[in-house]
């Protein structure tokens, strides 16, 4: 009897120190609070750039929410996208001012392998006050945590700014031609709505091509992988005299009879302006130009626009990836690492997902999306999501020598489109250009891993 | 005992005069054209070196392996690079001469007697496109040479019915940059060669016109002798302009379309500020330098000549 009380109280003096210890250990989580962890961080600066685009323009009207909570001030500069890379690498490598990395999918290779950005698991380790317990990094899409913001498996930074390709189209010319839905296929495009759709000055679809980033990424790498074909081989070999990037880079030619003439001088403003001016039927952009072609100060169809997926190829749907990360920079001092590490997690935290696209941003996590309401109203957030299913994270590669080979292939893929060379020359000439720069790279003779 | 020579002496208050003037230089062109010859025996990847000191407190130290002229003989076996270098000179040989041409043209016409008030119009209105901001006219030369919405092909196709693609067509949009390179600068070649015929003494001009009845040999046995050390100055400055013209036409075509506008500046600047690949863009530009000034020293000996 006595044994049995002895055991009852320890059995109770167990469950009470159980609660007490749970108990604690929910007063500690529930106690976290952005205010409370940025306390001894009052009145730092944190300098960041940002591009003029809508993601960003979100990002500002969300800012005094944060300063104010805070007490952290965020120094943001705007600069066009062409020279962000440029000022940022010569910013870490002057050992420069700014706090946080703005990283484009296809420079993360490079900023990690320079170590200009510090992994999210040192931060963890650095600031355990600071980690927000509701960080979930599997909440973010797992293509985009991968693609965006990591880097030979160690995640660097979180997602922040997200495209997918689109394809936009006016349903009213389409329905004007006898279709009721877009095509399916790139064939279809181009053999069965194309010819539909083109003519007495209208044209049936517009591939911004202009040389740089947009004929390397937009136009040529988006006629490699839907086709089944690839830039490097798995030795890292070039691989565009392959007979599946011939057949898609052929593919792309035969899309000049139902596009408008020029059209390697079409940048981004120009195809989404001939869509938005009902000359062209259908273009692939970002669904970040989402809100341009549905403002009436800038698009004349806003009620005829609609969205889908990019259409597929032989290999299937693979379209266009694209996007920004946030990282801490390495150069800035405990300080100003701390609060750069606070604002990252506040702007693309699930708390503030829904009012970022409210805003005009695009969240790259998965949980407001799974709000069948909040969905009705955005209608390119659903092909969206279906693109960010079947992506490739490698649609650009993303090491450290991509920006020499993608001004290769902006030059040859222009001369390419235009005539000045055939497919076959130019392809010869991207290989034989990029096989050098991976050679000094390092890449065949094992002094740095096969990674992109 | 031979006579020795007097020794030059110079005034404290000169030393002071002349410092700031060679503490600038020395600062902003003389260092700095140090430090990328050095760069351009090194191979130096921006995102891969790191700095490890000072040499002397003053001279920055990296951690770029060197590579003595392998960056000049690369740039030398680059067919891109010396297709940029040729489209430049083509580019010089076309635009420098015209500006000339079209410059002396209207400076005879601003040195005619008579409409003193049109003139002082004229010589305001001269100012404007060389006070215009590069960027500004790369953008008017968008604007004007666009393909849909384009000033020019709206009154082509008024006259032709037809709209050719400007910056889309290799050849074209070459033509593209070479008018708005033309528009530019024709205005300071003007203003130049017409100070220049201020310099001619009203007498002999009036002389040789009551000599002979043909204008061409006034302008060439009176006027261009005059005209000499302007040319030459016109020469010097617009030939170091245009090999390093980058902004207008980095606005209108990015160099494209393929590689039809991609001058030297674009290119050198695509390796140094794209692939940040600062050794070789700077045996670029030391090759550059080079060859701007061997053609300034040819341009004096031949050219400039005293009155």
């Amino acid at each position: 009897m006595v044994a049995a009380k002895i055991n009852m109280k320890k059995l109770l003096c167990a469950l009470c120190a159980g609660v007490a210890f749970l108990s604690l250990g929910l007063s500690v989580a529930k106690a976290w609070s952005l205010e409370e962890a940025s306390k001894d961080y009052k009145g730092t600066e944190i300098k960041v750039i940002f591009l003029d685009r809508p993601g960003y323009r979100a990002t500002i009207k969300m800012l005094p929410e944060f300063e104010q909570k805070t007490g952290i001030k965020v120094s943001y500069e705007i600069v066009p996208y062409e020279s962000t890379r440029e000022k940022e690498v010569l910013d870490f490598s002057a050992q420069g001012d700014l706090s946080i990395a703005l990283v484009d999918l296809v420079w993360i290779g490079e900023f990690a392998e320079s170590g200009w950005i510090v992994p999210i698991d040192e931060l963890e380790k650095k600031f355990p006050n600071l980690t927000d317990p509701d960080l979930d990094l599997n909440d973010f899409f797992p293509l985009l945590l991968n693609a965006f913001g990591s880097w030979n498996n160690t995640v660097y930074g979180l997602p922040f700014d997200n495209y997918s390709g689109l394809l936009f189209y006016n349903k009213t010319m389409l329905s004007q031609a006898g279709f009721d839905k877009p095509p399916e296929t790139w064939d279809d495009l181009l053999n069965v709505y194309g010819p539909k759709l083109t003519g007495t000055g209208k044209f049936a679809f517009a591939l911004q091509s202009r040389r740089g980033e947009t004929q390397s990424c937009d136009s040529f790498m988006r006629f490699i992988w839907p086709w089944g074909g690839s830039l490097l081989d798995a030795k890292f070999k070039p691989n565009l005299t392959d007979p599946k990037d011939q057949e898609g880079l052929e593919f792309r030619q035969k899309l000049e009879k139902i596009m408008p003439p020029g059209i390697v001088d079409f940048d981004h403003n120009e195809a989404v302006n001939a869509l938005a001016q009902g000359e062209v039927a259908m273009i692939t952009e970002w669904s970040a130009f989402y809100s341009t072609l549905t403002d009436p100060k800038t698009s004349k169809i806003v009620n005829d626009l609609a969205i889908a997926p990019e259409p597929k190829g032989p290999a299937g749907r693979k379209p266009a990836l694209g996007g920004f990360s946030l990282c801490v920079a390495k150069q800035a001092d405990d300080k100003r690492q701390g609060a750069a590490w606070l604002f990252i997690e506040w702007i693309t935290s699930k708390a503030k997902a829904k009012e970022y696209v409210e805003n005009g941003g695009v969240s790259g996590r998965q949980s407001p999306y799974q709000d069948k309401d909040f969905v009705a109203k955005y209608p390119f957030i659903p092909p969206m999501v279906e693109s960010w299913q079947q992506g490739v994270p490698e649609f650009r590669p993303r090491f450290a020598e991509w920006p020499q080979l993608s001004e290769i292939i902006a030059e040859w893929g222009t001369k390419m489109q235009d005539g000045q060379a055939t497919v076959k020359q130019a392809s010869d000439e991207i290989d034989k250009r990029v096989e050098d720069v991976l050679q000094k790279a390092g890449y065949y003779d094992g002094k740095k891993t096969l990674a992109q | 005992m031979g006579a020795t020579k007097p020794k030059k002496t110079y005034s404290t208050g000169a030393f002071f005069f002349v410092a700031p003037a060679v503490v600038v230089l020395l600062a902003v062109g003389i260092f700095p054209l140090l430090f990328a010859a050095g760069v351009s025996f090194h191979q130096f990847l921006l995102p891969k070196v790191h700095w490890s000191g000072n040499f002397l407190g003053v001279w920055p130290i990296y951690d770029a392996p060197l590579t003595w002229f392998d960056n000049y003989i690369a740039i030398f076996q680059d067919d891109s690079f010396r297709d940029a270098l040729t489209r430049t000179f083509l580019f010089l040989i076309i635009n420098l001469p015209l500006e000339l041409i079209l410059g002396l043209g209207i400076a005879l016409l601003l040195h005619q007697q008579g409409n003193e008030f049109l003139k002082k119009i004229c010589r305001v209105a001269l100012v404007v496109p060389m006070a215009t901001t590069f960027a500004v006219v790369g953008l008017t030369g968008r604007l004007l040479f666009d393909g849909n919405y384009g000033v020019l092909n709206y009154l082509w196709s008024l006259i032709f019915h037809s709209r050719p693609d400007w910056l889309a067509d290799p050849n074209l949009a070459f033509f593209a940059i070479s008018v708005m390179e033309v528009w530019q600068w024709t205005p300071f070649c003007a203003l130049v060669l017409f100070s220049s015929l201020t310099m001619v003494p009203p007498e002999i001009e009036e002389a040789a016109r009551l000599e002979t009845a043909h204008w061409w040999q006034v302008l060439w046995r009176v006027q261009l002798p005059f005209m000499l050390p302007g040319i030459t100055a016109i020469l010097i400055l617009r030939t170091a302009d245009i090999l390093k013209l980058f902004d207008v036409v980095y606005i209108m075509t990015k160099g494209g379309p393929g590689s039809a506008t991609e001058l030297i500046s674009l290119f050198v600047q695509r390796i140094g500020f794209r692939a940040f690949d600062q050794g070789v863009a700077s045996a670029q530009a030391i090759v550059f330098l080079i060859i701007a000034t061997v053609l300034s020293r040819i341009y004096i000996k031949l050219v400039y000549k005293e009155v």
